[in-house]
């Protein structure tokens, strides 16, 4: 079931390589796509057969592989990596049709797409530390290559400052899971031998940090995170979905499940430091995506702050922030693609993505309507609008981490107000005002260029409307994972609420007998005959 | 049979919503053949089929009473959020006036928008308008009437940013949209420290907690202010009035539906609300005082305006003043009457004053008069709108202010007389300025509009006449005994003399050096609003604004400077050591010799105290 996942993109990418030369980049992109496609299928194929009462691994694999190092070929997934495994797998797939027909050195690029989609999964999949790692780090040297040699102009230095970074991200990922396995006598490294309980608490800090230093160079958390305005602006508009969409989540992917789930006794010790650095992340990301001249780098400064909501929901360990963590990487992986997206659009037809000359792209006939009209659907959906799969997500969170960490909760709702300044400058700039005639007359977006748009947009809508279909499967595990958890301890706010007495009488009789809106009224009023 | 409408009153939200979506293939570029318009006959038909619905589903709530239906929306861990609807004869009431007047409104567009190619988007918002207010009517949890508030916040910008090509209209529409967004996420941040207190957001059951529960004093007052925060937004309160007065650079249609029944929901909310926030009495004073300040101070600006738009909506900040004020004390009922008669009387001004902006193309009343002879219909509905809106006996409003008079005392009479008074001044200037005197080149030709803009303003005059009856049938006039209290009668003669003042000063006033009052100064105030523009660019904006620089260049240099700074001293310690590489043997021997020792010595470094104990 799962190697299919794994073998499916990394068959279509040897194949995508060989293709012969005189292949256009049009029907190599057909090939990608329908390898993609093929995966995004068979990852909702084990949606349906997800078993939802259960919230450990699934679908497991084992096959020993090199048994003295510990390392085995053993896969499973749970709530927590099977929506992420979707939404790759969408993304690999919308990010293959983001890229124009006349890309240079085609089978080399969407071999590389391929490649990325079969290195996440790997990572997502995988039950042993070991086999996490080599997916995680196997993962750079795509991207690298990506970011290289498509990328805009300092791409080089882009790319090496990435490769820099999650280098050391990924060194300091392996430390600690050394440590523990090596601390904790396991001979294996399958995460069901893992336990950090019998390490002493210093150790199990250490351990901890490692972690998330190497983790949060991932997400990316502020202080940690300069690699990334960088790598997304100067990566294409397909490299930067799958950046932002699918990498950026392997850092929250492997906070959930390595940092609280494999520590679960120390992690309300570091939970309230974790809150106060998502919280900064928040509001630094939204102030400094304020600042912007560039859309993209504007989209790329909103993602930080944004996934400084994950941080603070998983610190909080309830099980409602919990699931919103992981809910808000399924919405932030699905809004971010689709800004990307767009603003790759807008860069491709308009050929500039500076704010102070975009101007009047909403005009129907000479601008770029319908992208203009998505545009705002998706900054909207990013700043918390409901109705949209934002908000599902961040109202979790929200009223999650309320319940443990009222401040940064407080915080981060005030953030995504300035959430909205941002994008509000963002959409008046670029899509009201007047069109300037000497820029107008763009070329015209297809419907081969609207509809991976139009895909996410539909996703986005719905998940915001029917938010049941997003927690569905990742409430199993998310219940399961707090409730092996020390409860964090609250920073208690005069929470002072005793119903009196013959109040709680009252209560139980329930809503029907309590005569509606009718409030003090004197006089007979709208009686009900 | 008899429960049809009432059981299925969720489908009148989704007719709107079913227009809406119905008009989108009319946006340009996809449906090219017919023009824009079919957009907007099929949303005016769903209103349509809404205002029916909707009057059948009355007459069965009435004889039935009040239904509770409920839908699961999220099912989350410990959180489960249901969407709750209450169909009394309040909220279904309630649906007919906002279906109606949407469905006037949008009649009313089709004459205002004749030539605008954005009949899809326009008609498509004013649905998702209709949709959002009847969905927040019915519901009966505070978190969906956030949920609601903020959708239509959304909705407000892209309603008032319909005509986007204009400056003014791109900042009027941001303002509007920030303004709202600051009081929803107020609003937000109470609802999600609501629940973990009163573990229900159903406003029956909250009203339960309310009364029962005690709170700490500290945590009842931030609570029940982060919870009118939201309703303070909506109903353009000061401070966040700002909002309103941009908001006119949208078009004429969406105002009379902003005007009237939007700034509303912020009020509905806020009754709904009540009995929570009569938890701390700070609360439910700041409401009073916010309320009375924002009436009086409206009121005065309203009268220093030169543009008719400006001075409507400063009217309408005035009176929802007044609306927070009869909410403050505790008086649902009046308010929810207050809000139906004074929807209808102002949306009658808006109207008749539209169709004159319209072909006459002005905004500023000093460029007109003499438009009585000209245009004698809209000068009647304008006439009937005004008598409505103040409280002028036997007219809509007269009712709801007189029950409110003889409740108040104090400081709040006092606010309430000078408001009325202010008012009715300002609309006889108003009516002065237009339609009295000698015609302006602006008024030489002002021909009565099309039928799309009159009939619905006619229409709506004869239900402004008939409102009293209406009220009647529904048992909300106060008995007569009531009318002969001395407060009614101060409030009958406050508008009396507001309006004859005003009829004195303006009336054939021929043209026409301002009027000046008091020093100029003090008329600046109140004709720039305060300042309230200029200090909220000074404080807040500016201070966002430089906050993001200097966040954004420590980033820069900062935070990535540092980082660069080690790949620079990386490269650069690399260039220059590469000259070592001399080629001489003895210089590699002694770099091995210089490492082993330095090596030797690390090793050996805890060893150290037991070497000194030898040495000794």
């Amino acid at each position: 079931m799962l190697t299919t996942l794994l073998l499916l993109p990394l068959i279509g990418a040897l194949i995508v390589a060989v293709l012969p030369a005189g292949w256009t980049a049009g029907r190599i992109r057909q090939v990608t796509g329908s390898f993609a496609l093929l995966s995004f299928l068979w990852s909702i194929y084990l949606l349906t057969q997800f078993d939802l009462s259960n919230g450990g691994f699934q679908f497991t694999e084992y096959l020993a592989w090199a048994e003295p190092i510990g390392l085995s070929y053993s896969l499973g997934v749970d709530g927590l990596s099977l929506p992420l495994l979707v939404l790759s797998a969408l993304l690999t797939w919308i990010a293959v049709y983001t890229t124009g027909k006349n890309v240079e050195r085609p089978r080399l690029y969407y071999a590389l797409f391929l490649l990325v989609n079969s290195g996440v999964a790997g990572a997502l999949m995988a039950n042993n530390l070991l086999l996490f790692v080599l997916f995680y780090e196997l993962e750079l040297i795509p991207f690298y290559l990506l970011i290289g040699i498509w990328g805009g102009q300092k791409r080089g230095y882009a790319s090496t400052k990435f490769l820099l970074y999650t280098a050391v991200s990924g060194l300091l990922v392996l430390a600690a899971f050394l440590g523990m396995t090596f601390l904790s006598e396991s001979n294996t490294f399958d995460y069901n031998t893992i336990t950090t309980e019998g390490l002493n608490l210093r150790t199990q800090l250490i351990l901890l940090s490692f972690l998330l230093v190497g983790f949060g160079i991932k997400i990316p958390l502020v202080p940690l995170h300069t690699w990334m305005p960088d790598a997304y602006v100067e990566a294409s508009p397909a490299t930067a979905i799958l950046l932002g969409g699918i990498l950026a989540k392997l850092g929250t992917y492997g906070l959930v499940r390595f940092g609280l789930q494999l520590f679960s006794d120390t992690w309300n010790l570091v939970a309230p430091g974790l809150a106060v650095i998502g919280t900064v992340s928040v509001i630094y990301g939204a102030l400094s995506a304020i600042a912007q001249k560039d859309i993209k780098r504007m989209v790329a400064y909103s993602s930080i702050g944004h996934m400084g909501y994950i941080l603070v929901a998983a610190a909080a360990g309830t099980d409602l922030s919990v699931l919103g963590s992981v809910a808000q990487m399924i919405s932030h992986g699905l809004i971010l693609a689709l800004l990307f997206f767009l603003v790759g659009i807008v860069e491709q037809k308009a050929g500039t993505r500076d704010l102070n000359v975009l101007n009047g792209l909403m005009n129907p006939i000479r601008g770029l309507p319908l992208t203009s009209a998505l545009l705002i659907a998706a900054g909207m959906a990013s700043a918390g609008i409901p109705g949209l799969v934002g908000f599902a997500a961040e109202f979790i969170v929200f009223q999650g981490s309320f319940a443990t960490f009222p401040i940064p909760t407080l915080i981060c709702i005030i953030a995504s107000g300035l959430t909205a300044v941002y994008f509000v400058i963002l959409l008046n700039r670029t899509c009201f005002g007047k069109l300037d005639n000497e820029r107008a007359y763009y070329p015209t977006v297809n419907w081969g260029e609207r509809t991976p748009a139009l895909i996410l947009a539909g996703i986005i809508f719905f998940l915001g409307l029917q938010p049941n279909w997003l927690v569905r499967w990742i409430q199993p595990t998310t219940d399961q994972l707090v409730a092996h958890l020390t409860p964090v301890q609250t920073e208690q706010v005069a929470v002072v609420s005793q119903p009196k007495a013959e109040g709680r009488g009252q209560m139980a009789e329930g809503r029907l007998n309590i005569p509606p809106l009718t409030g003090k009224s004197k006089k007979p009023g709208f009686s009900p005959n | 049979m008899l429960q049809f409408f009432s059981q299925t009153i969720w489908l009148i939200p989704c007719y709107a919503l079913i227009g809406a979506i119905f008009a989108i293939p009319w946006s340009p570029g996809l449906i090219r053949r017919t023009g824009p318009r079919p957009s907007g006959y099929i949303n005016i038909l769903m209103t349509f089929v809404a205002l029916v619905h909707s009057i059948f589903a009355l007459v069965e709530v009435r004889q039935t009473g009040t239904q509770f239906f409920s839908f699961n929306w999220l099912d989350a861990a410990s959180l489960q959020i249901n969407f709750e609807m209450i169909a009394s004869p309040v909220t279904v009431g309630a649906l007919i006036l906002i279906a109606g007047l949407n469905f006037l409104a949008q009649i009313y567009a089709v004459g205002y928008l004749e030539m605008d190619w954005g009949w899809a988007r326009f008609y498509s918002l004013m649905a998702l308008f209709e949709a959002g207010m009847c969905a927040l009517v019915l519901c009966n949890s505070l978190f969906f009437s956030y949920v609601i508030l903020e959708i239509l916040t959304l909705g407000t910008y892209l309603l008032i940013g319909f005509w986007f090509n204009q400056s003014l209209v791109v900042t009027g529409a941001r303002d509007a949209f920030l303004t709202k967004r600051v009081g929803d996420l107020i609003l937000l941040m109470g609802v999600v420290a609501l629940l973990p207190l009163a573990k229900t957001w159903n406003f029956q059951e909250l009203a339960i907690w309310a009364n029962t529960v005690e709170l700490d004093p500290r945590l009842a007052t931030l609570l029940t202010l982060a919870l009118i925060a939201g309703p303070l937004a909506k109903c353009a309160q000061f401070p966040l009035h700002l909002w309103l007065d941009e908001a006119m650079e949208g078009p004429m249609p969406a105002t009379i539906l902003r005007n009237t029944v939007v700034v509303s929901t912020g009020a509905w909310v806020l009754i709904r609300l009540e009995p929570v926030i009569a938890l701390s009495s700070f609360t439910i004073n700041t409401a009073l005082w916010i309320g009375g300040v924002t009436a009086v101070g409206a009121s005065l600006i309203a009268i220093a305006q030169i543009d008719i738009k400006r001075i409507l909506s400063y009217s309408t900040s005035a009176f929802m003043g007044l609306i927070f004020i009869t909410v403050g004390i505790g008086e649902p009922q009046i308010a929810f009457s207050l809000l139906l008669t004074y929807a209808v009387a102002m949306a009658l001004i808006i109207m008749s004053l539209g169709g004159i902006i319209l072909n006459n193309i002005s905004q500023d009343v000093t460029q007109y008069g003499a438009l009585w002879s000209r245009r004698p219909v809209s000068a009647l509905c304008f006439l009937v709108g005004v008598g409505s809106l103040v409280a002028l006996p036997p007219l809509g409003d007269f009712w709801g202010l007189a029950e409110l008079s003889n409740t108040l005392n104090g400081p709040f009479l006092g606010i309430l007389l000078l408001v009325n008074g202010a008012i009715a001044f300002s609309m006889a200037r108003v009516w002065g300025l237009m339609f009295t005197g000698d015609p302006t080149p602006m008024t030489q030709r002002s021909p009565e509009g099309l039928w799309a803009l009159v009939l619905p303003m006619t229409g709506l005059a004869g239900i402004a006449l008939h409102l009293p009856l209406i009220l009647s049938q529904l048992n909300l006039l106060p008995e007569f005994p009531l009318l002969t209290e001395t407060p009614v009668l101060l409030l009958t003669a406050s508008t009396l003399i507001g309006g004859s003042a005003g009829l004195v000063i303006y009336w054939n006033r021929n043209r026409k050096g301002a009027v000046t009052l008091g020093s100029q100064a003090l008329q600046d105030f109140f004709a720039y609003d305060f300042y309230t523009a200029k200090l909220y660019k000074l404080t807040i904006v500016f201070a966002v604004d430089i906050i993001s620089q200097i966040i954004y260049w420590i980033d820069r240099f900062i935070v990535d400077g540092v980082v660069n700074l080690v790949g620079l001293i990386t490269v650069f310690s690399g260039q220059t050591i590469r000259y070592n590489t001399s080629g001489q043997t003895q210089f590699y021997v002694l770099s091995i010799i210089l490492g082993i020792a330095l090596l030797g010595i690390t090793l050996c470094y805890p060893f150290f105290d037991q070497l000194n104990f030898v040495l000794n």
